[in-house]
C-alpha cells in the first residue's frame, strides 16, 4: 500500500513537469511573440485545396461532356491538350483560351511536400537497411575469418569508416566518388548511409556470432556440417535473435542519420522541411511537424523489431 | 595388430601440442578400436582423455602422427573431413543442443541438410530415435524445456541420426544431477549391447567394468594401461593408476 502510494505520487511528479516543459515552450514563444499558426502547416501534409487547370497555351476549347473530356486545341500545335479530370469547368465549348487561364477546378486531395519528403525518407532508409545489413553480415563474417588478409580488411573497413563523421562520409561519396563513377545523388546517398550503418551492423553481427558458445559450432562440425552449413543453420539463427536489440538502435539511428543526406540537395524529409519553412513562414510548427514524423518512423521501426523479438522467442 | 582389417579406428604416434608447444597434450599415442568395441578412456583432469577423443573426429589437430578411421587416413590431403564425420557421432559434456530448434528439429537436421535424406525417412528415423532415448513425449519441446538427462539422451538421439559407425562420448555424464546419470548410462548401455562401436571418456567406473571391453589410462598426455576390465580394476598393472584407483573407488 504504502508504496504503491509513492509509485503514484511519482507518476504525478512526471505528468507536472512535462506540463511545465510544455508551458514553458508556450511562455517562450509567446515572450518572442511568436503566432502559433499550425493549420499552415496542414496544406504541405495533405492539400485538400482545389487545384486549378491551366492552359499550357493559345487556342479553342471544345468540351465532350459525354466522355467527361475537355480538349484545348492549341495554336500551331498538332497534339491538342486533354484534360480528362475534373471538377468544375471553368470555360465553354468553343471559347478562345489564352495561356494561362484556368480551364477548370479539380477537387482532390494531394500529398504535400512534406509527405513526400517522408517518402523519400522511407525509400532511402530501406535501401540503406537492407545494404547495410547484407554488408554488414559480409565484413562481419569477415572479421572472424582465419584469413589474415580477410580479417584484415574488415578491421580496416570499420575502423576507417567509424572513424570518421558520416556527413564527410556523404561529401566524400557524392562531391568525389559520384563525380567519378556518375552516380546520382539519391544513389550517392544510399551507398553513404549504407556504407556508414554497415561497418556498425559488422560489429554487431561479429559480437552476436562470438556470444555463441563454441560447442554449438562444434556440434554442428562433428555432425558433418560444413562452416558454411555450421553458420547458416546453427550460428548465424541464433546471433541473430541476440543481436536483435543493438540491430534496432543501429537501425533508427540509421534514419535519423538519413536526414544528413539533404547537405547534397536529395529532397527528404528534412530538405522538404526546410523548404517549407521558407513557404509557410511557421517555421516552428514545420519543425515540430518533421520531428513528429521521424518519430512515427523510428517507432514504427522498434515496434516491428519488438514483435519479431517476441516471435523469435519460443524457444527461450 | 594381428586383424589390422578390423580395427575401425587406428592411431600411430600422435603427438599434440598446446600453446606453441608449452603443453605437451598427446605423447606419441598409439592405439586401436576394433569394429563393434567399447573403449572406456580414465585419467585425472588434463591427462589428455578429452584431447585424444576430440583427435578422433578432427575436432583437434595433431601435431605429427597419423589417425585412420574406417580405413581413411584422416589428415591424408584427399580426406573429406566433413564426409568423415558424418560417420562418427559425438556426445558432448555440455551436450551442445540447438537452443533455437525443438528435440525432434535438433535430431532431423543434420539427415535433412547434410546427409540430403527425404523428409520422410528422416522424420520416420527420428522419431524411432527418440522412442529408443525414451523421449517420446518429449520431442516438440525445445531444449529449454528439458531437464540435463534428457537433453544429453536427445543428444545421442541427434548422433545416431546420422547413422555412424562409431560414436563418440566426452564426458557424458559429468555435467547432470546425480539422479540422472543412470538414465543416459542406460541408453549406451543399449546402444553397447546392440554392436556399436563406443570410445568414451568418463569417470564412472561402474560404466567401464560393467560396459568396456577395454579400459585405457592416461595421465599427463601419455597412454599408460590398456587393459580387460577385470586386469584394470582388479590388478592394476601400473603404480600410477593404482593410486588413481584408490583415490576414486
Amino acid at each position: 500500500m504504502h508504496a504503491k502510494q509513492k509509485t503514484w505520487l511519482w507518476n504525478a511528479v512526471f505528468i507536472g513537469i512535462v506540463f511545465a516543459l510544455s508551458y514553458s515552450v508556450y511562455f517562450a514563444s509567446q515572450k518572442i511573440e511568436y503566432n502559433w499558426r499550425w493549420e499552415r502547416v496542414v496544406p504541405y501534409i495533405i492539400n485538400t485545396d482545389a487545384q486549378e487547370i491551366t492552359a499550357p497555351g493559345d487556342g479553342t476549347v471544345e468540351i465532350d461532356e459525354r466522355n467527361h473530356q475537355l480538349t484545348l486545341v492549341v495554336d500551331g500545335e498538332t497534339t491538342p491538350f486533354v484534360v480528362k479530370e475534373y471538377t468544375e469547368l471553368q470555360v465553354s465549348d468553343g471559347d478562345l483560351i489564352f495561356e494561362g487561364d484556368t480551364l477548370a477546378t479539380l477537387e482532390q486531395w494531394q500529398i504535400g511536400p512534406l509527405i513526400d519528403g517522408l517518402i523519400v525518407t522511407i525509400e532511402i532508409s530501406i535501401y540503406s537497411l537492407v545494404i547495410a545489413l547484407v554488408l554488414g553480415l559480409v565484413i562481419g563474417l569477415m572479421r572472424i575469418s582465419a584469413n589474415p588478409m580477410l580479417r584484415n580488411m574488415a578491421i580496416l573497413y570499420i575502423e576507417v569508416i567509424r572513424g570518421t563523421p558520416l556527413l564527410v562520409q556523404i561529401f566524400i561519396m557524392y562531391f568525389f566518388i559520384g563525380t567519378v563513377m556518375d552516380l546520382e545523388r539519391f544513389t550517392a546517398g544510399v551507398i553513404a548511409l549504407s556504407v556508414f550503418t554497415g561497418a556498425y551492423v559488422a560489429e554487431i553481427i561479429r559480437s552476436g556470432i562470438q556470444s555463441i558458445p563454441v560447442g554449438q559450432m562444434e556440434a554442428a562440425r562433428s555432425l558433418g556440417m560444413s562452416y558454411p552449413k555450421a553458420m547458416t543453420f546453427i550460428i548465424l539463427p541464433q546471433a541473430f535473435k541476440r543481436t536483435l536489440p543493438p540491430m534496432a538502435g543501429q537501425f533508427i539511428n540509421l534514419i535519423k542519420d538519413s536526414s544528413l543526406v539533404s547537405v547534397i540537395s536529395i529532397t527528404d524529409l528534412t530538405k522538404a522541411g526546410r523548404e517549407v519553412v521558407s513557404g509557410s513562414f511557421a517555421p516552428f510548427e514545420v519543425w515540430f511537424t518533421v520531428a513528429l514524423l521521424y518519430r512515427v518512423l523510428t517507432s514504427t521501426l522498434s515496434w516491428a523489431i519488438q514483435r519479431l523479438e517476441k516471435r523469435l522467442s519460443a524457444s527461450d | 595388430m594381428t586383424d589390422t582389417a578390423d580395427n575401425i579406428i587406428v592411431t600411430i604416434d600422435v603427438e599434440k601440442y598446446y600453446n606453441n608447444g608449452a603443453l605437451h597434450a598427446l605423447k606419441t599415442v598409439n592405439t586401436t578400436v576394433k569394429r563393434g568395441e567399447v573403449v572406456v578412456i580414465v585419467g585425472p583432469s588434463g591427462s589428455g582423455k578429452s584431447t585424444l577423443l576430440r583427435t578422433l573426429n578432427q575436432l583437434e589437430t595433431i601435431e605429427s602422427g597419423t589417425i585412420i578411421v574406417d580405413g581413411v587416413d584422416m589428415y591424408d590431403r584427399s580426406t573429406n573431413i566433413n564426409k568423415l564425420r558424418e560417420n562418427v557421432g559425438m556426445v558432448f559434456q555440455g551436450f551442445n543442443l540447438f537452443p533455437h530448434k525443438t528435440a525432434l528439429e535438433n535430431v532431423m537436421l543434420a539427415p535433412l541438410k547434410v546427409a540430403k535424406r527425404p523428409l520422410a525417412e528422416v522424420t520416420e528415423h527420428a522419431r524411432e530415435l527418440m522412442y529408443k532415448v525414451g523421449l517420446a513425449d518429449r520431442m516438440e519441446n525445445y531444449p529449454s524445456q528439458l531437464s540435463g538427462g534428457q537433453m544429453q539422451r536427445v543428444a545421442i538421439a541427434r548422433a545416431l541420426a546420422m547413422r555412424p559407425d562409431i560414436m563418440l562420448f566426452d564426458e557424458p555424464t559429468s555435467a547432470l544431477d546425480p539422479e540422472m546419470v543412470g538414465e543416459v548410462l542406460d541408453v549406451m548401455k543399449s546402444l553397447a549391447a546392440e554392436g556399436m562401436t563406443m570410445v568414451v571418456v568418463t569417470h564412472e567406473m561402474g560404466f567401464a567394468r560393467e560396459v568396456a571391453d577395454r579400459v585405457l589410462f592416461m595421465e599427463e598426455g601419455a597412454l599408460l594401461v590398456d587393459a580387460s576390465p577385470d586386469v584394470f580394476f582388479d590388478t592394476p598393472p601400473h603404480a600410477r593408476l593404482k593410486q588413481f584407483l584408490s583415490k576414486i573407488l
